[in-house]
């Protein structure tokens, strides 16, 4: 049965073959048959590739560890869950995972445009066909999942015990949305050139995709960090680690050109530099892929080296690149701007400010990552540049960035007066004074910690007040309530009011970050009865008792359990456990850290080592000595609380809107038409 | 065009700022990775090297690693991955890293000291290497 998952495959890559060759041969000599043809083979790749992937599920369901990819990822006793998601466990399967991703929204894209947009979807079709053939034709050359072994093991090897954590189950699916959904606008973008239709068009109609791109890539890099921070057991989240930066680089250029398009749209402004955006994003995401996949660059995680694959995939990218610049230099004299900058004070500033950071936080994140490797080349020494370069140069642009959420939404456009400034500006400067003074006064003296809170504070109130203005004016006006009111306010204008919550969401999730700076720690062995003591930066102080160590059986795993009881000054607060779990399949020793969550820290415990571990679970030895490592994580919750935020924001933005604008019909494109000439219903967006 | 002219400026004087910040974040936190080949021959070149943070990447040579419990204090011999020529005593203090085991590979950052021990600071453990050798393991982009 698993054999028609090979067959599938390679039927796919023939069909998107031949499916991108009719694509740009229709596109060119205008005949819509070729075009309609190829439109079909998408729909032919997704359910070949929908049938691969079932076949990789089915074989992980039924154990058949000839296959070395099911080997290597799983065994007899891993839990139903994580063999389904075992299709995404590894390299080979995730490549799948990603061309099934991207084949199925090719085919949503060609069924939204079968009657709009015609004359972008040819080469709209070739576009997202040619990156699913590269897919396709890296999976069956080189990583192909259904490579079988001589023989047939009677068990599996098991899946990395780190990765058995549902965090990890839905993280990395997260980002292949993100990374595949801004392939659409890609393909949109290249039509554009291709096409030479440059006006607003590509980005309006693809609004959508590139939010829900976003939205993905937000909320994996945010699992991301949940994932490090419960499993890998060391008390932070994010470690500048290649394959996290990795991720990052394409969000940095996403968020851009998010923003810039507004320039675009407004003042006919940034054509040029709003096309190289989302060509880099699209760049990024193939080059994260990658970077994740190939092991090109050490990482902490993920880590094996796979040479030709990165030739491979370093192939594709050079092509693409100097493709897509060609594309853009051959149509530079349709891309200039309308209109110019008028003044520093501006929104249009305030926004190429954002769009200078964050490619200059892209450059610096790349750069930092790609060292390595470029100082081999240069000097023949590898050299490595740490968490410290990241740091120093990224919490500066993060700061800038926070003042200028504040700045940008409020600012006029092309000019600000004086009174236009006094306005916006005196009650959220003057709320971010009053803080940074009381701050001070509590004695708070870390410098970064405290322009974060200085400038959280600001533009949190600029976007309260947007709020409370527009509430205020719709009750005036509409005679509603003010609950009423807001809500409507917010339905009225999903995009904007959408995009403020997603501006909080970010505030909250900075002060979070800024918490790290007032953690303490500690290290101890305790026998059980003893305490320690801890601090937090809140003034209490918490006691931790280490009563006893368990242990038992689990499915796949013995778990060593310590438990610990709580108290906060004097007064209880629960049991907490911390873990040492023993994965019998991998013989691997993995911590499972205990976290005690309040609304304004965690308290996170390491069982980092136990004296006689075998003694224990023998029964000789039922009190072991243990050694703990204690950290307390202010406001760390406000990190996850600011990322739901911020999804929550992204979801306002993209839902569909309440009154849907009149739709108009399109004639329906017959065969042997000239797609180019087709009415453009302009009011219809995806 | 003068106005333009001072928009291109303010853009320059912003990068200039991050570029700097790029070129001191740098020299701060610039670390050499060797082999421990490479680095017993660094050493041996110029002694200064005991003075200078690096980073090692190389084998556990089993049976050589000792783990205090009480006092956390991790011994271990580390080998060349490709030659197995070289090798030298790791001392670390701190937890036990999750996957460390003997065979694996890892990479210590730390100080050669002139007494030939090996002074970590900090020991990653590469994962998944020992069962897919040279061939794969993504490990579900753990990112």
């Amino acid at each position: 049965m698993t054999q028609i998952g090979e067959i599938a495959l390679w039927v796919a890559l023939l069909v998107g073959a031949w499916g991108a060759t009719l694509a740009f041969v229709g596109g060119r000599t205008g005949r819509g048959d070729l075009v309609l043809s190829a439109e079909r083979s998408v729909w032919v790749v997704f359910a070949l590739l929908a049938t691969t992937a079932g076949a990789i599920i089915s074989a992980f369901l039924h154990d058949e560890f000839r296959y070395e990819y099911v080997t290597g990822h799983s065994n007899r006793e891993l839990p139903f869950f994580y063999k389904v998601t075992g299709l995404w466990a590894g390299q080979t399967g995730s490549l799948v995972f990603w061309s099934l991703l991207l084949a199925l929204f090719s085919s949503i894209v060609v069924f939204q445009n079968r009657r709009r947009n015609r004359e972008f979807m040819p080469y709209v079709t070739g576009t997202l066909l040619v990156v699913l053939v590269f897919f396709l034709t890296v999976i069956v050359t080189q990583s192909n999942p259904f490579t079988t072994l001589d023989f047939t093991p009677t068990d599996g090897r098991g899946l990395n015990p780190q990765l058995q954590n549902y965090w990890m189950t839905i993280h990395p699916p997260a980002l292949y949305l993100g990374f595949t959904c801004f392939t659409i606008p890609f393909a949109f973008c290249v039509s554009a050139l291709l096409s030479g239709r440059l006006d607003t068009r590509w980005i309006t109609t693809t609004r959508r995709w590139t939010l829900v791109a976003w939205f993905f890539l937000t909320i994996g890099i945010i699992f991301g960090m949940m994932w490090a921070y419960v499993e890998l057991g060391w008390g932070g989240f994010w470690f500048w680690d290649p394959v996290e930066n990795a991720s990052l680089l394409p969000w940095l250029t996403g968020t851009a050109f998010v923003h810039s398009v507004m320039i675009q749209e407004k003042r006919g402004m940034l054509k040029m530099w709003n096309v190289l955006l989302m060509m880099s994003t699209f760049l990024l995401s193939i080059f994260a892929t990658f970077l994740t996949r190939s092991g090109l660059i050490e990482s902490v995680h993920s880590f094996a080296q796979n040479l030709p694959i990165a030739y491979t995939f370093l192939a594709f990218l050079g092509v693409m690149v100097v493709g897509t610049a060609g594309l853009v230099w051959w149509r530079r004299d349709r891309l200039a701007p309308e209109s110019r900058l008028e003044s520093f004070l501006s929104r249009e500033a305030a926004f190429l400010l954002n769009n200078l950071l964050f490619v200059a936080a892209m450059f610096a994140v790349l750069w930092g990552t790609m060292f390595p490797l470029i100082s081999e080349g240069v000097s023949g020494h590898k050299i490595t540049v740490g968490p410290p370069f990241f740091n120093r140069v990224n919490i500066p642009i993060g700061l800038l960035l926070l003042a200028l959420l504040g700045i940008g939404p409020v600012i006029a456009w092309r000019k600000a007066t004086a009174r236009n400034l006094r306005r916006n500006f005196t009650l959220p400067v003057s709320v971010a004074l009053v803080v940074g003074t009381v701050l001070l006064a509590t004695g708070v003296r870390h410098v970064y910690a405290l322009l974060t809170f200085v400038l959280a504070s600001f533009t949190m109130t600029t976007v309260v007040v947007e709020f409370w203005k527009g509430t205020r004016a719709r009750a005036r006006i509409e005679g509603e309530g003010a609950a009423v009111a807001l809500i409507h306010l917010v339905q009225r204008n999903r995009r904007r009011y959408g995009g403020y919550i997603v501006h909080a969401g970010l505030v909250v999730l900075f002060c979070g970050l800024a918490g790290k700076a007032f953690g303490t720690e500690k290290e101890v062995a305790l026998s059980p009865g003893e305490w320690v003591d801890i601090r937090s930066a809140w003034g209490h102080t918490y006691r931790l008792t280490y009563q006893d160590m368990s242990w038992y059986t689990a499915p796949n795993m013995t778990k060593l359990v310590a438990s610990m009881d709580v108290r906060i000054d004097g007064r209880r607060a629960g049991v907490m456990a911390s873990e040492k779990r023993s994965y019998r399949q991998r013989e691997e020793v993995v911590s499972e850290v205990g976290i005690r969550r309040a609304w304004n820290e965690d308290l996170y415990v390491i069982l980092a080592g136990i004296e006689d571990m075998d003694g224990v679970v023998r029964g000789t030895n039922p009190r072991p000595l243990a050694t703990f490592h204690i950290l307390v994580n202010p406001l760390v919750p406000w990190i996850w609380l600011g990322g739901l935020i911020m999804a929550i924001g992204t979801l306002t933005a993209l839902w569909p809107s309440a009154e849907a604008p009149p739709r108009v019909r399109a004639p329906r494109l017959s065969a042997g038409a000239r797609p180019a000439r087709v009415p453009e219903p302009e009011l219809v967006e995806a | 065009m003068k106005k333009q002219s001072r928009f291109v400026a303010g853009a320059v004087a912003v990068l200039g700022v991050i570029g700097y910040l790029m070129v001191t974040g740098m020299r701060d936190s610039m670390v050499y990775y060797f082999t421990p080949d490479e680095l017993a021959a660094k050493v041996h070149a110029d002694p200064t090297m005991h003075e200078v943070g690096v980073k090692v990447g190389g084998r556990v040579v089993p049976g050589t690693v000792v783990f205090d419990q009480r006092t956390l204090d991790l011994r271990f011999t580390i080998t060349d991955i490709a030659s197995g020529r070289t090798r030298f005593p790791v001392h670390y203090h701190g937890p036990l890293p999750d996957t460390f085991k003997e065979g694996r590979d890892v990479v210590a950052e730390g100080q050669l000291t002139a007494g030939g021990t090996f002074e970590a600071a900090t020991v990653l453990t590469k994962c998944g290497s020992r069962y897919e050798g040279m061939q794969q393991q993504g490990g579900g982009g753990p990112s």
